[in-house]
Formats: structure tokens, sequence, C-alpha cells
């Protein structure tokens, strides 16, 4: 007879040992892909569920702090201007309007795709927040939210009486982010541009070749440092509501975009204050290490394709063999042992000078050679090697086609687009992020919001919409 | 800063190119006539010409032109013929005017075009769903044409 009190191991189901515990462990490969699952995002829970952030914000930067929340399961309210909406809705590509309507009043006027990533999953009010009428509608939108970002000249919410000093009078657990571009000090009338936080850092000064090669300072294509600049801020944010857990007290966060752009400077600081050297630009090679570069090779992958990012464009490289073994078998590939009987350690092919040779041998054997050709012969080799990519082949890359990384969204309004936002920042196994929508037309929500949420009768919101103060 | 040959023939002006630090030799055609002119830069100076040649053909087009006496009117860059293509643009794709798309590059109905018919929300607002069938029902029956032709893929 059994003794019901104690439990065998013999009994219970599942492994018996930790050998079999071992063994009947899924390979890691498809616990990742059980666990990570793209596309089965929405059956999981947010992990931001139930803040509430305001967003008086324009552009990229500040609004990019606030999707972060809003991908993460936060409820935002993106406040615009009546009618016209966030000046990104109608700057890029190229002033160009893809995604319509704009506003009900404005049926011709759309949306340019700019304004995507920068503002998912939030909801659309209008409000001009400065006029006396609107204090009170704003004011309560406080008492219930968690926190705002505004990215307005300093002081100006100050003036409007809507700052951090007025705000934590009405709700001491407000978090208030003021994000732009210099900040209080000697600048303080500044506003930004990515551009700006690029050149004032410093980090523009850095990026591209060196005049003695043709070079300029060059500026990122994509505003790189208003989507940095924003998630550094969505960190303090984070920051802020842990501390308010722990102290049940809110935070000013004053985010200057151009002090944000200097982390990414890497050793350029602390060089200069030991040696007084000024760090230059290295362009598409590397600093502490070589062969570690793009380089250019002579024919295109697409020769006959009309678009001319494809046609003459694909043709560059990354090529890394910068520890020795790998240095002598890309010498002997590309024919010039005499470059490895000269430069056998990394601190002789390290020199600038060795790496204009190395550099130039590299493109005069890969001149005569398409880029596929380049990196198949390299890859084949044991060396790494991975062609320059563009938009066509990340969309049709298996890696992140696999992980979901680049995805098409039927958006509820706007219909089919090809995203990656909130599904390029890292995958969470029980709180994914997720997009629900890209955007909605200016003042979509206003009737939830001014309405539903904060109960004002409907003929108070026909009135302020008639006189556009909504 | 940028030099310019002023075609006092059509009275246009023709920009040449955003770079201080261009050099170059070639021919110009104008961008208002059919006058090619000779050029020779150094360093961003006009080391030779302009020189009329006429009857010659030209190496390149201005990258921009206007007529400051008429008003100022403009003759935009990528104009076919008168001033320089972009030649890193697919100018089919980008002619500076919003492309009226329905569909995606995978076929699925995208709200792509103007005018769009006002969504009936108080204060602009709108629902969560844009049912294409009951807005839009032209572009639905083009969407389901599309559909059994196979037109409709999934990436």
């Amino acid at each position: 007879m059994k003794d019901q009190r104690v439990t065998r191991i013999e009994d219970l189901p599942g492994p018996k040992s930790q050998g079999e515990l071992e063994e009947m462990k899924m390979p890691y490969e498809e616990w990742c892909r059980k666990v990570f699952a793209p596309g089965q995002e929405k059956t999981k829970p947010e992990s931001l569920k139930g803040i509430r952030w305001l967003s008086t914000t324009m552009y990229i930067f500040t609004p990019h702090s606030v999707a972060n929340l809003a991908e993460l399961g936060a409820e935002c309210i993106k406040i615009e201007m009546p009618r016209m909406g966030d000046p990104m809705r109608h700057t890029s590509p190229f002033n160009e309007c893809y995604l319509y309507p704009l506003h009900d009043s404005r049926p011709m006027t759309g949306t340019g795709l700019g304004f995507t990533n920068a503002n998912s999953n939030e909801y659309y009010i209008t409000m001009d927040y400065h006029v006396d009428e609107m204090k009170e509608a704003f004011y309560r939108l406080v008492k219930l939210s968690d926190g705002l970002t505004e990215c307005y000249r300093p002081g100006t919410f100050d003036r409007w009486k809507q700052s951090y000093r007025y705000l934590q009078e009405l709700n001491p657990r407000f978090i208030y982010v003021w994000g732009g571009g210099f900040g209080y000090g000697p600048k303080v009338f500044g506003g930004s541009y990515d551009i700006l936080g690029q050149a004032h850092a410093g980090l523009a000064s850095v990026t591209g070749f060196h005049e003695d090669f043709g070079g300029h300072c060059t500026k990122h294509s994509n505003w790189c440092i208003d989507w940095y600049s924003g998630t550094q801020i969505t960190v303090a944010m984070l920051a802020a509501l842990y501390w308010r857990r722990k102290t049940g007290l809110g935070t000013m966060i004053e985010f200057s975009q151009v002090q944000a752009a200097t982390r990414c400077l890497g050793y350029a600081a602390p060089l200069y204050g030991r040696f007084g050297i000024v760090r230059q630009r290295w362009g598409n090679w590397d600093t502490q290490l070589c062969v570690h570069g793009i380089i250019l090779c002579g024919k295109s992958d697409y020769p006959d394709e009309a678009n001319p990012q494809l046609k003459y464009e694909a043709r560059y490289v990354v090529v890394s063999a910068f520890n020795d073994p790998d240095f002598k078998e890309l010498c002997a590939i590309v024919g010039r042992n005499d470059l490895w009987d000269q430069y056998k350690t990394l601190q002789d092919r390290v020199k600038p000078e060795a790496q204009m040779v190395i550099y130039k041998a590299l493109e005069d054997w890969a001149a005569d050679k398409t880029r596929s050709e380049v990196v198949k012969t390299l890859t084949d080799a044991g060396l790494l090697a991975m062609p320059v990519m563009n938009d066509k082949e990340v969309y049709e890359s298996e890696h992140f086609r696999q992980r979901g990384t680049i995805r098409w969204l039927d958006d509820p309004v706007f219909g089919d687009v090809l995203i990656h936002s909130g599904y390029s920042c890292g995958l969470m196994s029980k709180t994914p992020r997720r997009v629900n929508w890209i955007w909605r037309p200016v003042g979509a929500d206003n009737v939830k919001i001014y309405h539903e949420m904060l109960g004002y009768p409907m003929s108070q919101v026909e009135q302020w919409y008639e006189k556009n103060l909504i | 800063m940028c030099d310019i040959i002023w075609c006092k023939d059509c009275d246009t002006v023709n920009y040449l190119d955003p770079y201080y630090f261009w050099n170059w030799e070639g021919k110009i055609k104008c961008a208002g006539c059919e006058n090619v002119y000779y050029i020779y830069m150094i360093q961003g100076h006009m080391y030779k010409g302009p020189e009329k040649k006429p009857g010659e053909k030209e190496d390149i087009l201005p990258v921009y032109a206007d007529k400051p006496n008429e008003g100022y009117e403009e003759i935009l860059p990528g104009t076919e013929g008168k001033t320089r293509p972009y030649n890193c643009l697919p100018r089919h794709i980008y002619l500076g005017e919003a492309d009226m798309v329905k569909f995606s590059a995978r076929g699925r109905p995208v709200r792509g075009w103007r005018p769009q018919p006002p969504s009936t929300g108080v204060a602009g607002s709108c629902g969560f769903t844009w049912d294409i069938q009951k807005l839009s029902p032209e572009v639905w029956e083009e969407y389901q044409e599309k559909v059994k032709k196979g037109e409709v893929g999934d990436w």
C-alpha cells in the first residue's frame, strides 16, 4: 500500500532525473520561435497598460519618446493643432502625401509616410491649449494622466501656465518631459533639428571620409539623432515611473537633443581630454581594426534594374578580416601576399598609411567583380563579408522576415502598410511590443477623449470645433 | 553658393551646381532656349566661359533655372529636357506630386488617393475601421478583380 502522504518522483509527470530533464528540453532555436512567436503579439499582455501619457509634440524626436510607450501598451493621447496637425504629417518624403484623409475638413490633404513609426497606437485629439477657454480641459487631462511630453521653446509652456511648475500643483505624481534643442543655458532660445544635433554635438564632424580622400563631414540621411534621443527620453520616463512607484512623486525631465548626440561620440571627448587630439573622420574604415570596413566593387548586382539605387548603388560590401590568420587568407585571395609580408600584426595594419594601401588593394581586386561574387568568394573562404543592403533587400531578407522585424500591417484606417517600428526594438517573450495602427486622422478621437473620457457634453465639443479651438 | 549662366537671349538664369568646390569643364544647355554654353570651372571659379556653342550637343543640363524678370517663373529640377534629371531617384515615382495609389506593393487596398469622403463624425472624429466595401465600393470592386487575377500576394 502506497503511503499517500509521500510524494514519489516516479509518480509525477515530467522528467525523472536531471539527465531526462535535459533530454526533454526543446532545442533553444525551437523554444525561441515558440516564446517570441512573431505575429502572436496581440495574444499577450501589454507591460505599460494603465499608464496614460499626453503628447504635445511635433516631428520625430519628442513624438518618438511617446510612441515607445504606446507600443508597449500605454494609452497615449497626441494633442495636435486644430485642422492642421503635426507639421511632420506634411513634410516627408519630399513633401508628398501618401495616406488620406488628414482631417474631415480637408479631404484633399493627406499625411506623408515620414510620420510613420513616431506616433503609432496613439489617440489623436486637437486642442489650441494656449487659449484660456481650453485651459480647463487641458488641466483635466493632466489630472487624469501620468505624464506629458512637450517640445516647445523653453519657457513657452511656463508662459501659458502649463509647465511642470504649474502642473505639479494639480497632480504631484505628474511626470513632465521637455524635449528640445539646447535646453536652458546660453543657447536657451535655440530650436533644434536632427541635423543640428548631429552638427552641434560634433557627430557630423566625425562622420564620412576625411577631406584628404574627397570626403566632407556628413549627416546621416535619416534623422538618426531624432530617433536615438527620443528613445533616450523613453528610458528617462521609465526610470521616472519607477521612481514614482517608490516615492509617489513626479519628475521633470529636461532633455536637450544636442546633448544626447554627444553620447554617440565614443572616445572623442576622453581622447581630447587626455591628449588634446581632435578626433577625425575615418569614413567606412575603422580606427581600431583593419581590415574592418566597407569596400566598393566594380559591378552592380542589378545591372538591368531601372531604379538607380539598385542599378548603381548595389556595389558595397562590408569586409572584416582583422586577425592575423584571416588577414593572411584575405591577402592570398586577392593575390597580394606581399601585403601579408608587409603588415603581419594588427598594429601594423591599423595605421592610416597601411589602411590606405590595404583597402586600395581590396578595391582593385573587386573592380571587375559584382558584390555577390565578392561576398561569396570571401564567405567561402571563412571570412566575414556582408553586402550593404538596401530597403528592397531588407524587405526580402529571410532573417528579418522570420523574426517579424519588417512586416505588413492591415491598418484599420489606412489599409495595407509595410512597417518595422515596434518590431525592430527587441523581442519580449511575455509582453512584446506591438503596432495596432500607424496613426489616425487629425482629431479622430475628439469625441472619445472630450466626451467619453472627460465627460464634456457633445454640444460643448461641437461648439469648440466650430470656434476652431479643437 | 552657386554659379549661374544668365542667358540673355531668353532672359533665363541657369543655376549650375550647388557646391562651391566644383571642378568641371563642358557644355551646358540653357533651360529656357536651345543655346549651349561652354564653361570651365576650377574650384568653383569660372576659369573660362560661358561661351555660346551654337549647334553643339550639351554634356549636362542646369540643376535649376528661373526667369527673374518674368515674375520669377521657375523651371524646377528634373524638368525633362530643361533641367538635370535626378540620377539618384526614380523620376517616374518622385514627380513632386502625390502618387494616387489604391493598392500597396503586394496588391492590397491602401487609402492613398484623394479626395476622400468625410468620415461624418462629430468634431472631425472618425471610427476605428475603414469599411472599404461601404466607403469605397469602387476600390473594393477593383480589389476583387485583382484577387481573381491572382495579383494579390502575401509579400
